[in-house]
């Protein structure tokens, strides 16, 4: 079948990240979260459109659509990805109006309700891209070895999280995981399950997007027992404060160990970036550059953040996802996009009549745009929260704002295919986020007879 | 008559990657092109195996050989073996 390599479900993935993502800089602008107050309901409830809203779908709609580029096989149970993603989107919300329930709300059902639902969605999310992943026997590649690993943590993640939201609910192994598990828990989410997946995605996306040779290296390999490691440590810190220890030492041990796999993750896309072929990188990876500037200061904030917590930690985090996760993202789904786009429209008129490049659909000067904006916003925000000033951080949040309408801009415009001329526009367009009703290509293209 | 290899070849010249908007055969994506009478067939590969395209370029290339005077029957194949390097790129010349 034509086209069954493609996840008919990634834009509305897409689309409903980028409401998450509009909603949690919202609530930040208006001064709901900032320095110092991470842990009322408002902020809360921000930072988990922004963790699991935004960042988590994000990456869970990459992952429908890259794990059988990967695996170089279709998924198993593609039709889970909308139920997947409606749980998602439910959990995600039902957490967050649960957490008001901190700040006096009558919403504790949400926050009993929201991990449930969103631990429906992990599973079914794992069982396609486990699933998948497992059917190929990826560990026997370096790229889906550091994918599984990240899939690995998820179910973990879920367990501290549920874990701490049932513990107001009186919960009594969640209450043990308050206060000293919170750092475990935010190590999972940005530094094990995302950074681990935007590892293993990037192995093979970055040499297409650079022309560069791809394949195995020292360097993946060491930075996958790094995280291996790294993860060990993490789980036996988890043991220790179940069982009423303190897990400082081998939360700070894991944190180094993170550190150390992402710089060996970093030589390795220096490797990559500097064997490419591509004569000038695009937009995407011109920008990829920033976020991997501020994996770098993420990594080394994450002893301080783990051993002297306040303004350091919040600044880690801060670094974490909305420098490195959310940089590389923004930049990568402009390609992402206009890939997609492209394939829709133009992939079935190869060899029959002339078709643009891909990289036509976008204006790479209005990315650059939004996406140097974004970059600045972090960079005052991380500055305010380092500083534990909030109106400047209201400030960032804004500019952040103002950066991700921008880059959505572009995205319709780039769905739209409005940055083509007249004359190679063709005259229907597909839906903007919706899969496209049938598979109208098999029914306008004569298939060969060999075919 | 020119040579209905060369023909094929220079058809596939017309048939570009969206990506880098460089050609099939400056891309080294043919591996081999095998003409018997008016029966064509080959061999092609992608930058990627598991690449969305694939299936796409395939008959894009099916079509675009159809299509060509003396062509009876086109049978082409994708391959991953060898797996494609950056290395089998034609270098670009200067000026292109
Ligand atoms: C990528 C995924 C995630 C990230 C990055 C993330 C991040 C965070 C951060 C930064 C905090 C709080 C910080 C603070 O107060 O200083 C937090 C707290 C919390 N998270 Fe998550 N989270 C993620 C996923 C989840 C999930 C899946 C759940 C539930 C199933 C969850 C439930 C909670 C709860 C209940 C708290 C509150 C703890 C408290 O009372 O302070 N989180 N998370």
């Amino acid at each position: 079948m034509l086209g069954k390599a493609l996840s008919r479900w990634t834009l509305a993935w897409f689309a409903s990240a980028m409401a998450f993502l509009l909603a949690a800089l919202a609530m930040a602008t208006f001064g709901l979260a900032g320095p110092g107050r991470w842990s009322e309901g408002w902020a809360l409830a921000a930072v988990h459109l922004f963790a699991l809203g935004w960042l988590c779908q994000m990456m869970l709609g990459s992952l429908i659509q890259f794990v059988p580029v990967l695996t170089a096989r279709p998924l198993i149970l593609p039709r889970l990805a909308l139920p997947a993603l409606i749980l998602c989107g439910a959990g995600t919300l039902s957490l967050a109006g649960g957490f008001l329930a901190l700040d006096g709300w009558p919403t504790g059902v949400l926050l009993a309700a929201g991990p449930v639902l969103l631990g429906l969605a992990f599973g079914l999310a794992m069982l396609m891209l486990g699933g998948t992943l497992v059917a190929t026997r990826a560990w026997r590649t370096q790229d889906g070895s550091t994918v599984l690993l990240a899939l690995l943590a998820l179910p973990v993640l879920w367990v501290t999280g549920a874990g701490m939201g049932w513990a107001f609910g009186g919960i009594a192994w969640g209450a043990a995981l308050l206060p000293d598990g919170l750092s475990l828990h935010v190590l999972l989410g940005a530094g094990f399950w995302l950074t681990l997946a935007a590892m293993g995605v990037s192995y093979r996306l970055f040499p297409m997007f650079l022309i560069a040779p791809d394949g195995s290296s020292p360097w993946r390999r060491a930075a996958l027992i790094a995280a291996a490691l790294a993860l060990a440590l993490l789980l036996a810190a988890l043991g220790v404060l179940l069982a009423g220890g303190d897990p400082l030492p081998l939360a700070v041990a894991c944190g180094l160990a993170c550190a150390f796999a992402a710089g060996l993750y970093l030589g390795e896309i220096r490797r990559i970036w500097q064997s490419r072929r591509a004569p000038a990188p695009e937009t995407n990876m011109q920008w990829s550059r920033a976020a991997l500037a501020f994996l770098a200061l993420a990594a080394l904030l994450v002893a301080p953040a783990l051993i002297l917590g306040g303004p350091w930690a919040e600044a880690a985090v801060f670094v974490a996802l909305a420098g490195w996760l959310s940089t590389l993202t923004l930049a990568q789904m402009v390609k992402i996009t206009s890939f997609l786009t492209w394939i829709q429209v133009f992939a079935p008129l190869i060899g029959r009549a002339p078709v643009p490049m891909v990289h036509d659909l976008t204006d790479a000067r209005a990315a650059g745009r939004s996406l140097a904006l974004w970059v600045a916003g972090v960079l005052v925000g991380a500055a305010a929260l380092a500083a534990q000033v909030p109106a400047l951080f209201d400030i960032a949040a804004l500019v952040l704002l103002l950066a991700a309408l921008l880059h959505g801009h572009e995205l319709i415009a780039i769905r739209r295919l409005r940055h083509l001329s007249e004359t190679a526009r063709p005259a229907g367009l597909p839906p903007m986020i919706l899969p496209p009703s049938d598979r109208r290509t098999d029914h306008d293209i004569p298939r060969p007879a060999s075919a | 008559m020119a040579d209905l290899h060369d023909l094929v070849r220079d058809r596939l010249r017309t048939v570009l990657d969206p990506e880098t908007g460089r050609d099939l055969v400056a891309m080294g994506m043919i591996y081999a092109i095998e003409v018997d009478g008016g029966h064509v067939r080959v061999d092609m590969t992608t930058t990627t195996r598991g690449c969305p395209l694939a299936d796409f370029l395939r008959l894009g290339v099916e079509t675009a050989l159809q299509s060509l005077e003396g062509v009876a029957s086109v049978d082409v194949r994708l391959v991953w073996e060898p797996a494609w390097t950056p290395d089998r790129m034609e270098p670009v010349r200067a000026g292109a």
